[in-house]
Parts: structure tokens; sequence; C-alpha cells
């Protein structure tokens, strides 16, 4: 019970931390400071539409949170959310639009897997030098996402590009490969569903399989998995094209509900939030619900704030990064003290 | 394309020169990482470090049009990121992996905020002058090195300069002694009776203000402007090169070389050739780093308290 | 060495030093007096308090209370520097060295005799001088990671000498030395002794307590128990001061009836090392059913090396390796354990804990690729009650959910046992292969693991036990082998087993004759 009211007292904490900063942005930007909180609050859950846009920016937040969060149970740092969520955005886009004329409704699903396997195929290159090569991840992940968005730049404005828009997008996808709406006067779309159960299904894994114990515990310590006779190379590959195919998944949901079309800036850098959300959430699939909630809030509520006093969008990265950086000293202060 | 006009072109004496001007940011934030490193802080907010400092840098030059004063605004606001990793890492023994990526979303964002802040939304983008090439009398004359080595701007002589610096420092000297052991075994350096907290902060502050020159050096020595993705994964790039060069100043340089080669070289090839579309020359040195990081950790060896916090009571 | 050295005249005195690691309590109002120029020996079961004791009085951790007394004057210690400017030495239990710098800047390090420059040269020199004068010469120039374990020693104890010490406290000196090297350096010892140093020595061996030091002060717990003369003392009496209590010593391994089964056999494997040279060379032996085999040597001659190969963990370069009569040479570890080879690994926290899991977890890992039934799914209360009798049989101290990271050493060592031995009993060729398994465990783990060993080898399974403690090798094994650089150098029955023979052999002594 003390623990609970410590850990809300945490991220309280931590928001307020950020909320202050952003009073102080706002401030110098000379906005009406207890405006623009108000503004912030009502965008993101006030109305229905504000909270739609909350769901759906949730999607690829949960998604990229579980991305990152399965990989950091096994031990590793998956920082290339944002290019897997391309690649599996490009894989969907591409049978989308190669199938453009077939009008069978199995489409969408169809193009959906297309792009999960698109994610975990690129995440597939790291992977292998992971588990076989000892290659660093980290950086080969990195180096990918640079790769990943000149690929689409070179889809967007040549092969696939869009003649008509005279921007880096390409044709739209197929009515057949559209996801169906929720909401089509709020304007959410069913991905926050899959991404829900994708949270369950992370869960299960983790939890309730062999597999996911093998994970756990190459997560805590890989030599004693190895010696324990575990497979060390096939778990390390598998657990980060999985993390891969979490993130085709928000890429194809991206392209075949929300924007229906292959964008260059498809991802604002939902990759790297990913990464904070997945601390936030302790790696837990609970705990990364909670906290790309909380993100989507401050990416919908900063967007408005954007448009009413002029925040410029990049704010809501610094704020991300404040909330955790506070959660971190928070916790590293108890445990000095403990 | 003919094997000699290959040939020619990868020999180009201005192909070589555009690669020692590309390295110079390697250089100096490789160093910097490298002196953090040595000393047992992992710091993989690099680029979000050098993000801050290109912005900064930017600012100050467009609004006092003075470089040094340029230069100086930008590392005092890397030491100040440097501080809190220093803080994060050292005092507070936080993961020094999560806290140097917060870092790295944290400057990547606070870049691009403080850009937008000053400048606002305009359609023309603000321009600087960029640094001057300065010929080294006399040394400049002789053929292609000449060139290459000694048309630089001042910033790359003072990277290369700082090279065998830091090298000397590190094994001739009593504070690159002790700064090894603190990076290798606190702990023993502790039991002798040096402070090993000072140690690790003062090396953070001076890998601060390096990688700091580092961010401030693309705006002001290369593009003359800024943009959000300026930095364009060199603060990643850097944190390889320090691998690549087994921790050792020297080897790092050439790990700088070998990365800003392929970059100058996907220059050079995009005005040349119209037949490859310029996304796919852009991917070049991003591929390159990864082969490379292919044989980058065969046997790479780090200092062996990298990444763990100090704490003379705790056990580990 | 400063001072008129009397025998009797009290150098130290340690007053009712208290420490606390959150919830435990290291050091409760312990204390003791050292003499100037006297040899006195702390003894105690693992986690007495005997390092933390120590590491008060050098300065690296902070006491919460007490007192320091040297030369009859209060004493304020709060820094490793304080320490030194008291000339107070430690030789660390496991070293404070530096592995990839030389021997000479180990040495110096923190004191380098000028603020810039490092000059080797003149400082060499000046060390050299030193380690020639005690007997303690090493290179001086190589680096202490290509030194052995003896060496390093030294290294460490010149650094203190370096510093200029009037006490020395050697923490465990012998864990790591032969019987001959145990031997010169406690003559050393005795040596600087008679020129006033005072010496405190900690060591589990209590006939080198008997045999070599004046004094002995027994800790329990975090209390001191006493303190006696060396000369008026037994070591059974010594044992009960200890433990409070006595301990039944191991039954000896049952003898072994003839049976021909081969439960392991190693034939001419070779395993490559650093630099090209092989860290194994043409090692061959067997184990049979019921069969106790040592393996000797000096750490660093290739056990580790040799115990992977035969786990899995490392490719052999030539040679077989052979489980109940099938080659197993390529086989993957999972596919070894599953025939009933179980591994107790040396390095405890690295190869076999998983820290933040907990007990239960622990107790399932690899076990979990050999239970039947359940197949793809993982049920933690079943695997919760699993735990149940292990916890209970084996008194590890803990429950099933307790994270392993919280237990201490002892307690990790038998979870690790437990599981190993669940592993073997699931194989058809029950085999046992423990690396140093009682290394750091007091008295009581100790003699608990030895009859874990012994009940394996009982039930007609075999055990292939390395150990650097001979003692354990001769009151187990029923053959032991000694490793030196690699290759195995004799093949002595019960009836040849001789510490000292045994030591020679360690350190080349087949080799050179
Ligand atoms: N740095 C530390 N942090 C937490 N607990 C500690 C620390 N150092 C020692 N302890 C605990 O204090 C107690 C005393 O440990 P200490 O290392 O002094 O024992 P010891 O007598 O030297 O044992 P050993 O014979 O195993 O070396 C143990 O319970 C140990 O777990
Ligand atoms: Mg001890």
């Amino acid at each position: 019970m003390r623990n609970a009211l410590a850990e809300i007292a945490k991220y309280a904490f931590a928001f307020a931390v950020a909320a202050l900063a952003g009073a102080v942005l706002v401030a110098v930007m000379r906005g009406d400071v207890l405006g623009a909180y108000r503004t912030f609050v009502w965008s993101s859950l006030g109305t229905a539409g504000g909270f739609a846009q909350t769901l759906n920016k949730m999607c690829p937040l949960l998604l990229g949170g579980l991305a990152v969060g399965l990989a950091l149970r096994g031990g590793y740092f998956n920082i290339g959310v944002d290019g897997q969520i391309y690649a599996g955005a490009i894989a969907a886009t591409g049978v989308a639009l190669a199938l453009e004329t077939v009008a069978n409704p199995a489409l969408a699903p169809f193009a959906v897997v297309v792009g999960v396997l698109g994610g975990a195929a690129f995440a597939a290159i790291p992977a292998v030098l992971r588990a076989w090569w000892s290659v660093n991840e980290i950086f080969v992940t990195v180096m990918l996402n640079f790769v990943a968005v000149f690929l689409t730049e070179y889809l967007t404005t040549g092969p696939w590009n869009d003649v008509m828009a005279g921007e880096a997008i390409t044709r739209l996808i197929p009515d057949a490969a559209k996801l169906p709406m929720l909401s089509v006067r709020a304007g959410s779309h069913v991905g926050i569903f899959l991404a829900l159960a994708s949270a369950v299904l992370v869960w299960l894994v983790l939890e309730r399989t062999r597999w996911g114990f093998e994970v756990r515990a190459l997560g805590d310590n890989e030599r004693a998995a190895r010696v324990a006779g575990i497979r060390t190379a096939w778990v390390t590959a598998a657990v980060l094209v999985a993390s891969g195919a979490l993130a085709g998944l928000a890429g194809a949901i991206e392209v075949t509900a929300l924007h229906h079309r292959l964008i260059l800036g498809l991802t604002p850098g939902y990759g790297i939030m990913a990464i904070l959300i997945a601390v936030l959430g302790k790696a837990r699939p609970l705990g990364i619900l909670a906290a790309s909630f909380a993100m989507a809030i401050l990416l919908v509520g900063s967007d408005s704030l954007q448009r009413s006093v002029g925040l410029p969008a990049s704010a809501a990265l610094v704020f991300q990064a404040l909330i955790v950086l506070s959660v971190l000293f928070v916790d590293a202060k108890r445990s000095v003290r403990a | 394309m003919s094997a000699s006009a290959v040939v020619t072109l990868l020999l180009d004496p201005e192909l070589w020169r555009l690669m020692l001007t590309m390295a110079a940011p390697l250089v100096l934030a490789g160093l910097g990482e490298l002196v953090m490193e040595r000393s047992g802080v992992l710091n993989v907010g690099v680029e979000g470090m050098m993000a801050v400092a290109a912005a900064v840098a930017f600012l100050t030059m467009l609004k006092t049009g003075t470089l040094l004063g340029a230069a100086a605004a930008a590392m005092a606001a890397t030491l100040g990121l440097a501080v809190v990793l220093g803080y994060f890492a050292i005092t507070l023994r936080s993961a020094q992996l999560t806290v140097g990526l917060c870092l790295f979303v944290f400057g990547t964002g606070l870049a691009s905020l403080l850009y937008r802040l000053v400048i606002g939304v305009t359609t023309a983008t603000p321009t600087v002058q960029t640094l001057p090439r300065l010929a080294v009398p006399g040394l400049a004359e002789v053929p292609f090195l000449g060139t290459v080595v000694f048309t630089q701007n001042a910033l790359v002589y003072l990277a290369l300069a700082l090279v065998p610096v830091l090298a000397f420092l590190l094994v001739e000297t009593s504070l690159g002694l002790r700064l090894r052991a603190a990076g290798e075994n606190p702990r023993a350096l502790d039991t002798v009776g040096v402070n090993v907290r000072a140690l690790r902060y003062g090396a953070v502050a001076v890998g601060g203000l390096l990688i700091g020159l580092a961010g401030a050096y693309l705006p002001l020595a290369v593009t003359g402007a800024y943009s959000d993705g300026i930095v364009g994964g060199r603060g990643w790039i850097a944190l390889m090169v320090v691998i690549f060069g087994r921790w050792q100043p020297g080897w790092a340089l050439v790990g700088a070389i070998l990365f800003a080669y392929t970059e100058a070289l996907q220059f050079k090839l995009a005005l040349v050739t119209k037949a490859v579309p310029p996304q796919v020359l852009l991917m070049l040195p991003y591929v390159v780093a990864i082969v490379v990081l292919v044989r980058l950790y065969q046997g790479a060896e780090p200092p062996r308290a990298l990444g763990l916090p100090y704490e003379r009571e705790s056990r580990l | 060495m400063s001072g008129p050295p009397t025998r009797s005249t009290e150098r130290l005195r340690l007053e009712a030093i208290s420490k606390r690691f959150g919830a435990t309590i290291a050091l409760a109002e312990a204390g003791f007096e050292v003499r100037a120029g006297e040899i006195h020996a702390l003894l105690g079961e693992n986690g007495a308090g005997k390092t933390t004791l120590m590491n008060v009085l050098s300065g690296l951790y902070h006491a919460d209370a007490g007192r320091i007394w040297l030369d009859g004057r209060p004493a304020e210690i709060a820094e490793p520097r304080d320490a030194i400017r008291h000339r107070i030495g430690m030789v660390h239990q496991h070293f404070e060295l530096i592995p990839p710098l030389t021997a000479l800047e180990n040495v110096i390090i923190g004191q380098e005799g000028s603020t810039l420059l490092l000059r080797r040269e003149r400082q060499a020199r000046g060390v050299a001088a030193l380690a020639a004068r005690f007997g303690f010469e090493v290179d001086l120039r190589a680096p202490v990671a290509a030194l052995g374990l003896a060496d390093q020693q030294k290294v460490e104890i010149l650094k203190a000498i370096f510093r200029g010490v009037d006490i020395l406290i050697l923490d465990e000196p012998t864990t790591v030395l032969t019987p001959q090297e145990a031997d010169a350096l406690l003559r050393t010892l005795r040596t600087m002794a008679s020129e006033g140093l005072s010496v405190v020595f900690i060591s589990h061996k209590i006939h080198e307590v008997l045999g070599h030091c004046d004094r002995a002060t027994v800790m329990r717990a975090g209390r001191s128990v006493g303190t006696v003369d060396a000369s008026a003392t037994t070591e059974q009496a010594l044992v009960e001061m200890m433990i409070g209590e006595r301990v039944a010593r191991t039954a000896a391994p049952a003898e072994r009836e003839v049976d021909d089964t081969v439960l392991l056999r190693v034939d001419d494997v070779t395993v490559a090392g650093r630099g090209g040279l092989p860290a194994v060379s043409h090692a061959r032996f067997s184990i049979g059913r019921g069969e106790v085999v040592g393996l000797a040597g000096v750490d660093g001659n290739g056990q580790r090396e040799l115990v992977e190969a035969i786990v899995g963990l490392r490719r052999v370069t030539g040679g077989r390796v052979e489980l109940g009569g099938r080659n197993v040479t390529t086989t993957a570890v999972g596919d070894r354990l599953a025939q009933g080879l179980a591994y107790i690994p040396e390095d405890r926290l690295g190869d076999g804990a998983l820290p933040s899991m907990s007990v239960a977890e622990n107790l399932f890992l690899g076990v979990h690729r050999l239970a039947r039934g359940g197949g793809l799914t993982y049920r933690p209360a079943a695997i919760r009650a699993g735990a149940a009798a292990p916890v209970r049989d084996y008194a590890i101290r803990g429950t099933a959910t307790t994270p392993l990271g919280m237990l201490s050493g002892g307690n990790i060592q038998k979870v690790l046992i437990a599981r190993a031995l669940a592993v073997a009993g699931h194989g058809d060729t029950p085999l046992v292969v423990a690396h140093n398994p009682t290394r750091g465990l007091d008295v009581r783990t100790t003699e608990f693991v030895r009859r874990c060993l012994v009940d394996v080898s009982r039930r007609r399974g075999g055990v292939f036990l390395v150990s650097s403690d001979l003692d354990e090798l001769m009151q187990l094994a029923h053959r032991i082998l000694v490793l030196f650089r690699g290759a195995i150098v004799a093949d002595l029955p019960s009836t040849a087993f001789d510490a000292y023979e045994i030591g020679r052999l360690m350190t080349g002594a087949a080799a050179r004759a």
C-alpha cells in the first residue's frame, strides 16, 4: 500500500516536472499558461474527437513500447523501432498497391500481416548479427533507421509517388486494403484493439510460456542461460525479430488505418518515444500500456498547443525525456536511502 | 565508368580533403566519448548532445556573429548536459544506458525546440558564414597532401592535434594512468586514496566540451545552416569510432577517417552519377557502418568498469 | 617500519565497531587488539564480518559506531587516504589490481611521485629494490593480467609496502597459493614481523593459523568471540569458537565397487587458448559409475577450459568427449544436460545465477527443458510449489519467491547445487561436474556441499571435482589428476595422495623432471 502510494507520487512528481517545464515554455512564448493547460487537457481527453486522436496516437506508441520492452526483457536494446515501423509500412503499402485491382476484403488483414513480416524481416538483420556475430544491436538498429528513412524517401518521391500531391507521399491504397474505423465521427480506428491484443499476447508469451521464461532468463544473465542449456543465440534472434514484428504491425496500422498511404515522416520519432515508454513501464506490458497512454495524451495535448500558442512539436520530446529523468531521479534517491 | 576513371575518382584530392573535413566532428566527438569511457562512464547520448551544440552554435553565430562565442556557447550547453549525465551516472548511479538514451531524446528535442523558439517558422532558412579554410604556408603547396591536409579549417587542425596530445596524456602522465584505472577498476583506485568520483566528473566534463565542439562544427564549418537532422547519426558513429579504435585515440582517428571517407564519397558520387537515386547513395555511409561493425566487435574489450557505477560500500 | 618494536606493545585496537548494510548487521561491536611485531590471525565463518572489519580499518567502509586506536591514540579513518597516512596497508580478498596496467603502474598508482609525467624508470628502480629486499620479485613491466595469482599477490603486497606500512592486513592470502607458496609467504611475513611489522592474517585454514601465527581472534556473526594464543589452542577448539557447535566431518566416499561402466570419456581433448597456445592439450581420462575424480592444479592452468569443453560451452579443437558411450563432442549444452550431465560452475554469479529472478525460477532453469509434461506452457504456481522441497531439503535461507540475488553466497550455491542434482537425476548418465564448489563457503555449508557430492557417487553417479583446495580433493576423490599448463601430468590413486607431492606436480615438477 505504502509502496503503491510512493509509486503514484513518483509519477505525479515526474509529470509535474514536465508540466512545469511546459508552463515555463508557454510563458517564455508569452502565452497564457492556465489557458494552455486547459487546451492541453481538453484537446486530448475532453472531446470525443480528442480522445479518438489520443487512442490513435497510443496505437503506435503502445506497439513500439511493447517492441522495445520485449527486447529489453531479453536483455537487448532495440533503438530501431522507427526503422521497423517504416519497414512494416513499406511492406503493407507495397502489397496494397500491388494488389490494387483485387477488391477482396481480405486485402486489409493481408496487408497488415505482410507489414508485420516486413518489420520482422528488417529486424532480422540486427537479430542475426547480434545472435551469431555478437554485433551490438544498438548500433545496427540506429544505422538501419537512417536506411529505412532514405528508402521511404525514395519510394515516396520515386516509384510510388503521388504525382498530384507534390509531397513525399505515395498514392492512396485501395479501399479494400483499409482497416475499418471504430468511430467515423470521432475519427478513431481499430488499430488500438490490435495494439491492446498485442499487449495481452506479449504478456502471455513472457509470463506463461517456457520460451518466455527463456527470454527472461536470457535478459537476467545471458551466461547463466547458456550454461543451463538454453540455445541463447536462437532465443536472441527470435526475441529481436518478434520485437521488429510488433513495430512492423504499428507501421502497417499507420498505413492501413490512418494515412491510407505511405508518407515520409510517418513516424515523428515514435521509436525513440517507445524507448522512454518501455523504460517508464519497466518493460512490463501493463506498465507500457499506462506509459503509452500518458505519452499519447502528452503528444496530442502538445500538438494542440502548437496550434493555439505555437509550441513547437519537438517540445513533446523534451517533456517525455524530462518525465523519464524525473522518474530515474526519484528511483535513485529512494534506493540510496534504502 | 572505366577502371581508371574510378581510380581517379577514389583518389581525387578534393575527395580526400572533404574526407578530413567530415572526419573532424567524428574525431572531436569520438575523443570526447573516449575520455568519458576510459574513465568508466558510458554516454550513448552523444547524438542528442551534438544536436544541442549545433543549434546553440548556429543561433549564437546568427545573433552575435562571433565564431568563438558560438563555439563557446555550444560547449557550455553540452557541458551542462554532461554534468546532468555525470550527476545521474556518477552520483545517483542510475543505469548509464538509460540515462544516455534519455539525453539523446532530450537533446534531439531541445535542439529543435531552441531553433523554433528563436527563429520561428520561416520560409527562407537563415544561414551563417562558415569557417574559412586556412592554407598552411609552404605545406599547402605539397602535391596531394597539401590539398588534403593543409588547406583545412582551424577546427580540423585542432582535432588532428588533439589525437597525439590525448594519446600522450593517457599513457605518459599520472592523470592518464589514474583515468585508465578509473575505467578498469575504480575500487583499486579508491583504495590507494584517489578520488574516483572527481576524476570521473572531470572526464565527463572534458568529454562534454569536446562533444560540444563537434556539434558546433556542423553548422559553423560544414552547412552554415541548421536543420533538425543535422547531426545525422554522427553521434552514434562517434561511439562506434571509439570501439573501432579499441579505446585508443590513434586508432579512433583511423576509424573516423574511414567513416568520413564513405560520407565524402557519397557526396562526390552524387555529383558524377545520375543513374543511382540520391537516397541510395545517402544510405551508403550507414550501410558501410554496419558492415564495419561486424568486424568491429571481434575481440573488442571495453574498459572493464565501463558503464558500471562505482559505489564504495557496494560489493559489485 | 618505524618505532622500537617490542612484542607486547599494543599497536592497534579496534573497539566496538558496528556496521550494517541495509538490513544485514555485518558487525556488532566487534573489536580486537594487535601488538607490534605479531602475526595476528582473524578467523570466522563466511559472513562473520572479517573483511568488513578490515575494510573499516582501511577506510573503505565507514563504521556506524566504534573507535580505532593506533599506538594508544584515537585515530580518525574516514577515507582510504587516512589509512595510508596511518601506515595501514591491505591486501584484499579479491585483489584490487588493474589488470591491463603493468605491475609497476599498479604499485605506484596514486603515489606516482610527480604530478604530471610518469617517470617509470626512476620509480622502477625503487620498487625493484623494495621487492628484492623482501623477496617479492616480479616482472614489473608485465601487465598484471599476464601474471599468475601468486605473482599478482606479490604486486598487491608491494603496493602496500611501497606506501610504507606498520600494519599489513592480508585477507585470505593463501587461498590462491600452493602449499609451498603459502609456506614461503608465511615465512616472509614472519621475517617482516620480526622487524616490527604487525600483520593481520585472515584465513579459513586452521593449520596455518596454528603453525604460523602468534595469536588468533575468532569472529562469529559480526562479533568477536575471543582472542587466544596460537600455541595454547587446538583445531577443535577454534572450530567450536567459530561456529558455536561441533560439525561432523564428511563421510569419505563409498569404497568404489568394481564397475567398468564409463560415464565420461575424455579422449585426447585439446582446447585452443589465448594467443594460439592450447589451453588444454591432449587431455585423456575417464570417469566410471560411482567414481569421484579430482582435478588439482594452480588456478589458470586450463581447468576452466577443460570443464567448459566437457559441458559443451567451449569448442574443442581436437579429440572427443563421450558421455555414456555416446560421442557428444559437438553436441549442444542442452542435449548433454538432457543425458544427465550436471554442471556446478565456478563463477556462481556469472555463470549460474539469475539474480533478479526468484529461487523457484532459478531452480527451474535448465530443468525446464527436461521436465516432462507442460510442454510449451509455464505455470508459475506449479513451479513455486515444486521449489518447496529443495528449499526445505537444502535448508535454503529464503522462500521460493525470494529473488536469488538477495541470498548470501552460500545459499546461492545451495540453489545451484539443488538444480544441478535435479538435472543429473533426469538423465541416464548422471555425472556432476563441479568446479570449486566450496570456494569461499563456510565450514558448515562446505560440509553440506561435500556430502551432496559424496551422495551422488553413492547413488552410482560420477563426479568430476575440480578444486583448488587440495584437502578437499584428498578427502573426497578416488583418484586425483594433476593439471599443469593444460596437460594432465599425473593420475594418482588414493594411496598416492600427498599434499606436498601434488603441490610439486601442480607447479610443474613432473615437467622439469
Ligand atoms: N558491501 C556490502 N554490502 C552489503 N552487505 C555486505 C557488504 N559487505 C559485506 N556484507 C555482508 O556483511 C556480512 C559480513 O561480510 P564479510 O565479507 O565481512 O564476511 P567475511 O567474514 O569476510 O566472510 P568470508 O569468509 O566469506 O570472506 C555478510 O553478511 C555480508 O553479506
Ligand atoms: Mg572476507
